[in-house]
């Protein structure tokens, strides 16, 4: 029993870990997990990660986060013998390359005054950008010396560019996750930022995900309002099985109607890769509408074929022949033709979606034209698939969220949690 | 039930696993947890199920989960016939409340899958197939089965179950099952199997299949698996399928006419069937006929 205690106190420690990663991990799991190590032991290391993650781990995403937290909390011996050896030759070169950048730094001081910080941030920047500064500053060395308050205010502000971009890359986001799983990375990434190899494989996780997303729409469509007024024709139908009577009674489900949804879509050119896998996504999702009508606009507007709109691949050829790609944007033209056409597209019971990033010629124009919209569709949602961190530098973005309820959807993941809102 | 033996009694099986996967089937088996596996569809779930039911020398009891299935399909339903038939009988008893008390009797309940598997003297396998498929309200009446492996017949009480049965529970994702189904149960992840584990399961199944041409179908089925303009990802079923058929038909090696006449057994919709002829065209096109398929 005490092999026992020993492995709930490490269990119990570990189950913390899992916890802090998202996993929700019961004391009955650790008591089973201590359990089953007491049977299996300590041997084999893959055993071990194995049954523990059987244990704790109750999804594909949660087995990829114990994998990692178990990698580092249960180190095997040459792990341990691997870091050690790795933070010492880290540290070894940290100090060598910390030497050399001092040096290097006593070199260029007179040349280019850095501050504390400056200089600190310089002494950590790899070697090949330290060397590309160096580069820069020996050719313009003439210029600099014949005229120095001309050129020291320039060669600082390329060295202050420099820190701040290696600063940027260590803080991309979603690179990790990629390395991790391939599919969640994709889910994590800007959407502006694939490459054209990795489309499709966005395009088969999209309709993935559209049908994790059909399927819970769908449950809870069925959830909702679990009875509503008799269902006569099965009540009797069911009672025949017990000689007429009335034993169990059926009920009808509400109807839940669906709305129309009316999607005005921004194809200028920056817009159209997020607008197609946008679109892919609306149009995967067949719990979402009862049916929908899609506007292509960018400096006029034109509706596209559903037809078309059937098969997504053949998206940017439909958006090139209707001759409005690569254009600019007039959202304000586009909302006063929806607007104004008649027979009326909006009413009371469509929601108008717009995909634009907000950038559009004439903005008061087009708020003008937003709220008359708003005033005649029953909801309306703005996807932008600008970042939400960079709407405050974006005055439109401000001026269209004061009208609209605007949802980020620069990745595929808030692409699908925007969907789920639909 | 120690890891060694659990092996060696799956080894009788004709099943192909890893090692990974034994841990899994021990680990949820040691702690009576239901094992709930989830995967693409074809990966070879449910089969998992039967191996165990055949490794543990017990009955499988399977439910397949369906749309709008409840507690009168998957647990109980009274014998309403029976019932009335017994009202009519005993109409002049006088022991009314005796009548009522009797009519409410194991005579008259009709058994279904679950019932059946904790009602059971020897222990079983019970295979919940495909959960997904079934209502969010199923799955919560589950609940109380799979943590407390007993049930609630309101006209009875509770039924405690005689032996604990080994639960499994199979879903192709469809929907996300609830945190407290999960919460509930021990989890497994099955891949389509990679080339070598394909080829092992090819063997096994078929061993009078000649190596060669296993080695040529696995490698082909992998490629479609990898091609993403393909829909519908070939199953190990259907690999099996496929070779048995290239067997039948006496081909020995897998070249394009091969493929083309036999490409609907492992292809089972037109548009997959329409880029495998235009991938082939391609790649004959580019090395000039020289090729096997």
């Amino acid at each position: 029993m005490a092999d026992t205690e020993v492995y709930l106190e490490k269990l119990s420690a570990f189950a913390r870990i899992l916890r802090m990663e998202g996993l929700s991990v019961s004391p009955r799991d650790t008591e089973d997990a201590a359990a089953i190590l007491t049977r299996l032991g300590f041997e084999d290391r893959e055993t071990v990660k194995t049954a523990l993650m059987t244990v704790y781990a109750k999804s594909r995403e949660e087995q990829l986060k114990f994998s990692s937290a178990f990698d580092g909390f249960f180190l095997s011996e040459e792990a341990i013998r691997a870091q050690a050896r790795q933070r010492a030759e880290q540290e070894r070169q940290r100090q060598e390359q910390m030497e050399q950048a001092g040096e290097e730094l006593e070199q260029i001081g007179e040349r280019v005054r850095l501050d504390e910080r400056e200089r600190q941030s310089y002494r950590e920047l790899p070697q090949e950008a330290r060397q590309k500064l160096q580069d820069f500053l020996n050719r313009y060395k003439g210029n600099v010396d014949r005229s120095p308050q001309l050129y020291s205010e320039f060669i600082h502000s390329v060295f202050a560019k420099t820190m701040m971009e290696q600063q940027m890359l260590l803080e991309n986001a979603g690179v990790g996750a990629e390395e991790l799983d391939p599919e969640l990375g994709l889910l994590c990434r800007d959407i502006g930022a694939f490459r054209d190899t990795e489309i499709p494989k966005a395009i088969a996780l999209i309709q993935n995900v559209a049908r994790q997303i059909n399927g819970e729409l769908s449950a809870k469509r069925r959830g909702q309002g679990s009875s509503g007024k008799l269902d006569f024709r099965r009540t009797i139908r069911g009672s025949l099985s017990s000689g007429g009577s009335l034993h169990r009674l059926y009920f009808r489900k509400p109807r839940t109607r669906k709305r129309k949804l009316v999607i005005l879509c921004d194809v200028s050119g920056s817009m159209v890769q997020f607008s197609e896998f946008a679109l892919r996504f609306i149009q995967s999702l067949n719990q979402v509408a009862e049916s929908s009508r899609t506007f292509l606009f960018s400096e006029t507007i034109v509706e596209a074929d559903p037809f078309q709109l059937q098969n997504m691949d053949r998206f940017r050829d439909t958006v090139r022949a209707s001759g409005i790609y690569g254009r600019g944007t007039d959202l304000g033209l586009a909302l006063r033709h929806l607007c104004d056409t008649r027979p009326p597209v909006l009413n009371q019971n469509t929601t108008l979606l717009i995909l634009s990033d907000t950038k559009t010629v004439d903005t008061a124009r087009a708020l003008l034209w937003l709220q008359e919209a708003k005033r005649q569709s029953g909801k309306l949602l703005w996807l932008n698939p600008i970042p939400e961190r960079n709407w405050k530098y974006i005055k439109s973005v401000g001026a269209v969220q004061s009208i609209v309820p605007m949802i980020p959807c620069s990745t595929l993941g808030e692409l699908a949690a925007a969907c789920r809102r639909l | 039930m120690t890891l060694d033996e659990l092996k060696s009694r799956l080894d009788e099986t004709s099943y192909v696993y890893d090692e990974n996967m034994l841990t899994t089937l021990f680990v949820a088996l040691t702690l009576g947890r239901p094992l709930l596996i989830e995967g693409a569809a074809g990966v070879g779930k449910t089969e998992v199920a039967k191996v165990m039911a055949h490794a543990l020398g017990r009955d499988l009891v399977r439910l397949q989960c369906y749309e709008g299935l409840d507690e009168s399909k998957a647990l109980y339903e009274w014998n309403y016939q029976k019932q009335l038939l017994a009202i009519q009988v005993d109409q002049g008893r006088e022991d009314k409340q005796e009548l009522t008390k009797s009519l409410f009797s194991d005579a008259y309940l009709l058994e279904r899958p679950l019932l059946k598997s904790i009602r059971s003297e020897q222990p079983v396998v019970l295979l919940i197939d495909e959960i997904d498929k079934a209502d969010e309200e199923f799955e919560a009446f589950l609940l109380e089965l799979l943590s407390e492996t007993q049930v609630t017949i309101p006209e009875i009480g509770t039924i405690r179950a005689k032996t604990t049965p080994f639960v499994i529970l199979t879903s192709n994702r469809a929907r996300p099952l609830s945190e407290a189904l999960r919460r509930r149960c021990a989890y497994m992840h099955i891949d389509y199997p990679d080339m070598d584990k394909e080829l092992a399961i090819l063997r096994k199944k078929l061993p009078h299949v000649d190596d060669r041409l296993a080695a040529q179908v696995a490698l082909a089925v992998q490629k479609l698996r990898a091609t993403e303009a393909i829909l519908k990802k070939p199953s190990i079923a259907e690999t099996l399928d496929w070779t048995a058929a290239l067997d039948a038909l006496g081909i020995a090696e897998l070249t394009p006419e091969a493929i083309r006449k036999t490409a609907g057994f492992v292809l089972k919709n037109n548009e997959d069937l329409l880029t495998l002829a235009e991938e082939q065209q391609e790649h004959c096109g580019a090395c000039q006929g020289h090729c096997h398929g």
